[in-house]
């Protein structure tokens, strides 16, 4: 157990759009230097969770404190403590990805931040793209891209919504530095992903969420091998 | 919209050939599958179809009651219209021309990327394209000015024959623009073809300033053939009529037809505006020095680096200022462009503002700056492009205007000022309403769907003629001031409701509903 304030801490959360409710009372918590998986089916409520906790959806009812700040109540203290890459494009596509470094630096404050934003391109093979526009991109380039923007200002808390969806090694690779990296200087990082065995190799925890709540949360080793997809797929049905 | 061309795709022309008729049919019936599938997607079915009958009901009183009324088809006022009808009958295909040009072939039945998967024929997409023409104030404005002209000029006696050619020339006159526009866009996608069309513009404006400059331009409508299907109108020998009825006829089947050829050949080309857009380099720039400024650097990315916006502000601009200068308009009725220009440009994107993030939109909600410098910065963008083309529509119109007054001076720049902030007002409260998922890469997108794109371009165009028409009268005035005192009023008036829109934007809940909307592009 880590006795050190959680610095994320989701309770009771629900999501409700109109008649769907997309997360029905989900609990979670996620400490400094700690890395935690968010698994489960389509529509299980994992993206609509990582959108709370960015700021972008409001909770219908619960609380949701990131790195001490209510979403709710103090939305930009929030925000500028988080990192977040979007499941679904995540880019502004007739803006190019120096336009989008510059963006996010300069509303988040940042000093000499340009030779961090190169090494980043560098690192996921995006610095031969770097002045062209991002509506030009393939799908796994957009996906990179979305993690360096997530990562660049090096956020207490760095969520990642699918970021190893149609990407190739070298950029999973990659992800899986940054996230390395974030946990090494103290960050907590949320993955939400399908897939089972990134997600444990990326993650020190991994909670399973089935019809908007939370099912289970285990030590990612717990997922590994047959046994650990027999166990992920039990919780799934 | 039409599927890429595959591997097979030799082997299958070569068999479709083989089957013109077949495959002819196949278009038209998928047609009719498209048009259910966007029939379904429809929000307010109930609303939308009494849109449509009220939009039919129109249409058939404008083409009937005004051969009713005094003086109809009578040797007066009557006559003079019908004088010009056949200047009429050709001034819609010039502007049908304009329009399906400008859109890169018409509009799509299915957006370019959902349709990218189904296999969707160019002739199929040129059918959409022509039945979606009609959705279109400017169409709908120019056709109903024909037949309400047409009914007035030929009077009770002849109106319903008349409107019977007048429908049918419609329909020639559409399928003829497209026919154009399908070929200027192949044109436009073979090397320097751009060039070559914009130098195609040059020269057709200049033939007609030319022509307008040496005071040859009526006697250029005077020989047009038009003059043949206007007294076909009014034969009183049924069988002069029903030859008029048939040339129209036929010429309308066979443009129409006559579309898919080059329909064929653009879909087979790469669209060289969008890929110069995202292939190109575009340096980077100093930071910017407030978050006002980089959330206004970022949209004017978005508007400008658009083809279609960048395609139809070009057209907004000049067009009606050729129209102007060519008209010889005066500077007391100059007020009624900016209304016409500002109500275009919104249309380009502005009635769904927040489609411009397109799927970046998640991200950029993400960011630390408040809602309202979100909100200001699209306003602004907005305003600005809007303005711009006002501005150069008023400058172009200015040529051939002389010196205005004082008084014309001050009711200009107070219809510039108040129909921008009406428009704008307007654009971000739709905007918020009624947020569409759209992806505007391609030149022939829409940011709403075609029956939300008339009833916003209808009642744009409404409330900016009247302000027009307003200032045009204050222009008359001998006190200078009154225009600009009335602008104060009306400024103040659209700014509060932009506020209130603003207000409500800053709600999390409803910026969610929009955000998550506009996201899934």
């Amino acid at each position: 157990m880590n006795d050190r304030p959680p610095i994320v801490d989701v309770r009771g959360l629900h999501v409700r759009f109109g008649e769907v409710e997309a997360v029905a009372g989900v609990d979670l918590v996620a400490h400094a230097g700690q890395s935690s998986a968010l698994l489960g089916r389509n529509g299980a409520g994992k993206s609509t969770t990582m959108r709370v906790l960015a700021g972008v959806v409001p909770a219908t009812a619960g609380t949701v404190i990131v790195a001490g700040h209510d979403v709710r109540h103090e939305p930009l203290m929030a925000k500028r403590a988080v990192g977040y890459c979007p499941d679904v494009g995540g880019l502004v596509p007739r803006a190019t990805p120096w336009e989008h470094l510059q963006l996010t630096a300069r509303l988040r404050r940042l000093r000499e931040w340009e030779d961090r934003a190169r090494d980043l391109l560098e690192r996921f093979e995006l610095g031969d793209v770097a002045h062209r526009v991002t509506a030009g991109f393939s799908h796994g380039m957009g996906r990179r891209l979305s993690v360096v923007l997530a990562a660049l200002h090096e956020p207490e808390v760095l969520l990642l919504d699918e970021p190893f969806d149609g990407v190739d090694p070298i950029g999973v690779e990659a992800t899986l530095e940054v996230v390395s990296d974030a946990r090494a200087r103290g960050a907590c990082v949320l993955v939400s992903t399908h897939l089972r065995e990134l997600a444990v190799e990326a993650c020190t925890t991994v909670s399973v969420l089935r019809g908007g709540s939370r099912v289970a949360t285990m030590a990612s080793t717990e997922m590994l091998g047959e046994e650990g997809a027999r166990a992920y797929r039990g919780l799934l049905d | 919209m039409p599927t890429a061309v595959s591997s097979t795709e030799p082997v299958l022309a070569r068999r479709r050939r083989r089957r013109p008729v077949g495959n002819a049919v196949r278009a038209v019936v998928d047609v009719g599958h498209l048009l259910r599938f966007r029939a379904g997607t429809v929000r307010h079915r109930g609303l939308s179809a009494l849109g449509g009958l009220l939009l039919l009901g129109v249409s058939a009183a404008i083409a009937i009651v005004p051969a009713y009324v005094e003086g109809a088809g009578g040797p007066d006022e009557a006559f003079d219209v019908l004088v010009v009808l056949p200047t009429a009958l050709a001034g819609f295909v010039v502007l049908a021309v304009v329009s399906a040009a400008a859109s890169g072939g018409g509009r799509e039945l299915i957006p370019r990327d959902p349709a990218s998967v189904h296999p969707i024929s160019p002739t199929t997409d040129h059918l959409g394209a022509l039945l979606l023409a009609p959705l279109n104030i400017a169409w709908l404005i120019q056709a109903w000015a024909l037949m309400g002209a047409t009914a007035f000029a030929v009077g009770s006696d002849y109106v319903y024959q008349a409107q019977v050619v007048v429908a049918l020339w419609l329909v020639a006159g559409t399928a003829f623009a497209q026919v154009l526009a399908w070929t200027l866009e192949g044109v436009r996608r073979v090397p320097h073809g751009i060039v070559g069309v914009r130098m195609l513009n040059v020269v057709v404006f200049g033939v007609a300033l030319g022509l307008q400059l040496t005071d040859q331009m009526i006697s250029v409508f005077d020989s047009l053939p038009t003059r043949w299907f206007v007294l076909g109108m009014i034969a009183d020998d049924g069988g002069r009529w029903l030859a008029s009825v048939g040339v129209v006829l036929a010429g309308a089947l066979v443009l129409a037809v006559l579309g898919a050829v080059p329909a064929h050949i653009a879909a087979h080309r790469v669209p060289r505006d969008e890929l110069h857009v995202e292939s190109g380099q575009y340096a980077s720039r100093p930071s910017p020095r407030s978050d006002l400024a980089a959330m206004v650097r970022t949209d004017r990315g978005s508007v400008w680096r658009a083809v279609p916006m960048r395609r139809g502000v070009a057209v907004l601009a000049i067009g009606p200022g050729v129209v102007a200068v060519l008209g010889n308009l005066q500077w007391g009725s100059m007020t009624i462009l900016p209304g016409l220009v500002a109500s275009g440009g919104a249309l380009l994107y502005g009635v769904n503002a927040w489609c411009l993030d397109s799927r970046g939109t998640l991200w950029r909600e993400s960011l630390p700056v408040s809602p309202r410098t979100v909100f200001d910065a699209r306003a602004l963008v907005l305003a600005e492009f809007l303005l711009v083309a006002s501005l150069l529509t008023v400058a172009v119109a200015a040529i051939r205007a002389g010196v205005p007054s004082l008084p014309e001076v001050t009711a200009l720049i107070s219809t510039l000022l108040v129909v921008t902030v009406q428009v704008v007002g307007a654009s971000m409260r739709w905007s918020f309403k009624r947020p569409y998922a759209v992806d505007l890469r391609s030149s022939r997108a829409t940011p709403a769907p075609p029956s939300m794109m008339v009833a916003y371009s209808a009642r744009l165009a409404l409330s900016t003629t009247v302000t027009g028409l307003f200032f045009s009268a204050l222009s008359q005035a001998d006190d200078w001031s009154l225009s600009l005192l009335i602008a104060v009023a009306m400024l103040s008036w659209s700014g509060i409701r932009l506020l209130r829109v603003r207000r409500l934007w800053e709600d999390p809940t409803e910026r969610a509903r929009v955000v998550t909307t506009v996201a899934v592009a």
